[in-house]
């Protein structure tokens, strides 16, 4: 099979592929091959030019410059049924209220408009399912799947139209890591059945799992490509870049002793019996899978959800934890979900960034009356946090996502927190900014707050935790110091379906 | 690149269209700039403008309060019986205020402490205040309004009618509650985002609650001032106006979905649809066209609204 792939002619060729918007040029001279059953990684920063290129290469844009030859003739503009090019997005297209035969019929219903064949339709998604070697009811409705089973329909509801070209842009974001290893398997199988495909993602461990070849786009540019086995992922992430990263362990100085925050038995629908303590100057990981709890952990403690057992702040228990209870003993709580949870987006930066602590901007003679010098302290923060936007009177929605970050973290760091828990704190922002946010949580650590970060991205706790827990279905499974880290035992301690009791202290 | 004229135009979308109806209004009608037309205008809406900024204030949370209309109706009914049967005008008005505020705290804790959708819970509150006009005054106008009220109804100061004052003063009231208060910082942050207002520790239920209470408080106002205005409570007074309240405070620019908008604004959609109806009655349209004109202004003033607002791509 391989062999083949390298004598046949390419299935798709893109030479000096261009796009341009009201004269910004977002993507620039990008050009390469692929065959029937290769697979190319197609990597950069947010905004380097991937999903553009992507919306190119299915038809969605048409390129402002260049050409798109499809098994060797140029096409004008792709129509991916026709050419055999299929793409499955970030956001799912899924009906979630009908059934996996439905949604993967749904654009070419068998039968006639008024009377559709709906076991035709049945009979396709089984075959179809079949022939991918995926076992998954036909009759289900989809809010009835997992994430996982969810990307599967996808895949091959999108194989079912286009099968010589597939394009998968981030598809494990909302994975688990079992989920993960099938969807890899399914690649596989793909690949060895002469599918061509684009696989965009940002984590560089399953580019190298799934791909053979690779682009790098930096700014629009493709600044590199080639095949992987000659690239350590060090240099891959330089390219993407585009500066040599200094060693990303950040230096901690060792905790203090003195408790911070300290958890007691917590338990709630979610999770069960969780006991923790976090002290000053510690910075505390919880690492675990999607559902296993973590989020759910970091909201009780703030009192956004309903939970019982006890919560200590400098060893006085909180009663009842509320979130103004947890503001007053100094806490913060930064959420994962930045524009659903975080953020006023229709708002001014000034007044998301004084939202959380508003006394602390402003001078005030009567109670609860007057803004007098939230401006001056607005502009203070922004300064302060090195935020780039033209006035603080802008809406924050105007902001690049790195910026909104930063705007919802100068709103916490405002109310001069002591403990400080932030939920996926460099989510969706690129690797500079990521560096910069790092930097931030470690100072605050020297400086003898207690910091707790929640994260699905191993590395990143690796580098800037001194401890971390492991969390698996909601019950606390092992405890890991930074002199003893190993990411292996981490994961498989997080993934093993095992009963969770071998503490590793 | 911002002039300051767009930003003004951004803020205040109904400018323009007032500008033009005034310009237009006064070729076809000499009467229309009349101080005494301008009089009869600026009475005839004050109950639209003090109910339109209890809405203000629902719409800014990203609610909306379909009882504002019947409450006034019944809040006159009540408060016209009480004071035909003991003639004192301060009871009166306390009576009015009072059934305004059990509404609106009826409507408020439903809403922000029972979590019950704003337009259900309002159309049955609204089913319910104008029921109890209805039943109480029997279907008909209620007699005996004392001298007093009568008199105030008539009053006013440099051509500004006395009902036109209280509602401007309701005005500056509430606008500085709105703009320079915590409370109204907290109004127009629930209704940008909900569940960023609860992750940042604002007391969302509260602040849901007092703005129905609020607008009840107002429609309550508003329900006296019909009595002075018309000389008698009406048990159908509110029936009408629930369109023009919503219409109002939409041209002005205040946005349905919360977070956006001013008692200022509102004060401008009030002012807006004045002119429109008081011009089209001088012009002699008769009052079926004029809807027709009205509806195809709303839909003039969202387009300019979402077109200075920049929210088209949002």
């Amino acid at each position: 099979m391989l062999d083949t792939s390298k004598t046949a002619p390419p299935v798709l060729s893109v030479r000096n592929l261009s796009k341009a918007f009201a004269g910004k040029t977002v993507v620039d001279d990008v050009s390469f091959d692929i065959h029937p059953g290769e697979t190319i990684g197609l990597v950069g920063e947010n905004g380097a030019g991937k999903s553009t290129t992507k919306n190119m290469l299915c038809g969605l844009l048409q390129p402002s410059k260049g050409e798109i030859l499809v098994g060797g003739e140029v096409v004008p503009q792709i129509d991916g049924p026709e050419h055999g090019i299929s793409a499955v997005h970030q956001e799912l297209s899924l009906f979630g209220s009908l059934t996996v035969a439905e949604n993967m019929c749904i654009t070419d219903l068998p039968g006639r408009p008024a009377r559709v064949n709906w076991a035709e339709a049945d009979r396709i998604a089984k075959a179809q399912l079949e022939f991918l070697g995926i076992e998954i009811d036909t009759k289900a409705t989809i809010e009835s799947l997992g994430a996982g089973r969810q990307q599967v329909v996808e895949i091959a509801k999108a194989l079912l139209h286009a099968d010589r070209v597939l394009i998968l842009d981030e598809p494990t974001t909302s994975l688990t890591a079992i989920e993960r290893e099938k969807l890899f398997a399914i690649i596989d199988t793909l690949k060895a059945r002469g599918v061509a495909i684009i696989f965009i993602s940002h984590f560089m461990e399953e580019i190298y799992r799934v791909c053979d070849k690779f682009i790098v786009l930096r700014d629009g540019k493709q600044v590199g490509g080639g095949h992987l086995a000659d690239v350590p992922q060090r240099q891959l992430e330089e390219m993407m870049v585009g500066r040599t990263l200094e060693d990303s362990r950040i230096d901690l100085d060792p905790p203090g002793d003195a408790e911070a925050l300290s958890v007691k038995g917590l338990t709630a629908i979610d999770f069960e019996n969780v006991d923790f303590t976090v002290h000053k100057g510690e910075i505390l990981g919880i690492s675990g899978l999607m559902g296993a709890g973590r989020t759910e952990i970091a909201e009780a403690i703030f009192g956004l959800r309903p939970a019982s057992g006890c919560v200590q702040v400098h060893g006085e228990t909180v009663s009842p934890v509320t979130v103004q209870a947890m503001k007053d003993r100094r806490v913060c709580y930064v959420p994962e979900d930045r524009r659903t949870n975080g953020l006023f987006l229709n708002r001014p930066v000034r007044e998301n960034l004084s939202a959380a602590s508003i006394l602390n901007f402003v001078r005030r003679s009567l109670r609860g009356v007057g803004f007098r010098g939230e401006k001056a302290r607005a502009q203070e923060e922004v300064k302060a946090r090195n935020i780039s936007v033209p006035s603080i009177e802008n809406r924050v929605s105007d902001l690049s996502g790195g910026n909104q970050q930063k705007v919802l973290l100068g709103r916490w760091l405002s109310t001069l927190p002591d403990i400080l828990i932030f939920d996926e704190p460099t989510k969706g922002v690129d690797i500079g900014a990521k560096f910069d946010i790092h930097e931030t949580i470690a100072g605050l650590a020297r400086a003898g707050k207690a910091v707790i970060i929640v994260s699905s991205d191993l590395p990143e706790l690796l580098h800037t935790t001194h401890r971390i827990l492991v969390m698996r279905k909601g019950h606390m499974v092992g405890e890991f110091r930074r002199e003893d880290y190993d990411s292996v035992k981490i994961i498989s301690l997080a993934a093993s379906a095992g009963n969770g009791s071998n503490r590793n202290a | 690149m911002t002039s300051p004229t767009l930003a003004s135009l951004k803020t205040y979308p109904a400018i323009p269209i007032i500008a033009a109806l005034a310009v237009a209004f006064s070729l076809f009608s000499p009467y229309f700039l009349t101080s005494g037309n301008i009089e009869a205008m600026l009475g005839a809406n004050a109950v639209v403008l003090i109910a339109a900024i209890g809405m203000t204030f629902v719409f800014l949370t990203g609610g909306i309060d379909l009882s504002i209309s019947t409450v006034i109706s019944a809040s006159a009914v009540i408060s016209g019986l009480v004071m035909a049967q003991t003639d004192n005008v301060p009871l009166g008005i306390g009576t009015a205020i009072a059934v305004g505020t059990i509404f609106g705290a009826v409507n408020g804790v439903l809403i922000g402490y029972f979590k019950l959708t704003p337009f259900i819970t309002t159309m049955a509150t609204q089913l319910i205040a104008r029921g109890i006009a209805f039943v109480l005054s029997q279907g008909i106008a209620v007699k005996g309004t004392p001298y007093w009220v009568l008199d105030f109804g008539f009053m006013s100061w440099f051509g500004i009618p006395a009902v036109t004052l209280v509602g401007l003063g309701l005005v500056i009231l509430s606008a500085a509650a709105l703009g320079m208060t915590t409370w109204g910082r907290q109004v127009m942050l629930v209704g940008s985002n909900p569940n960023a207002a609860r992750y940042t520790g604002i007391n969302v239920r509260f602040i849901e609650f007092s703005v129905y209470l609020l607008a009840g408080v107002l429609a309550g106002i508003a329900g006296f001032i019909s009595i002075a205005n018309l000389g008698n409570a009406i048990p159908g007074v509110g029936d009408t106006l629930l369109l023009m309240i919503i219409g109002a405070v939409v041209l002005g620019g205040t946005a349905m979905t919360g977070g956006e908008g001013s008692v200022e604004r509102t004060v401008l959609g009030v002012l807006l649809l004045a002119i429109l109806t008081n011009g089209l009655n001088l012009v002699g349209i008769p009052f079926y066209d004029q809807l027709i004109i009205q509806g195809i202004l709303i839909f003039v003033g969202a387009w300019l609204a979402m077109k200075f607002s920049g929210q088209r791509n949002a």
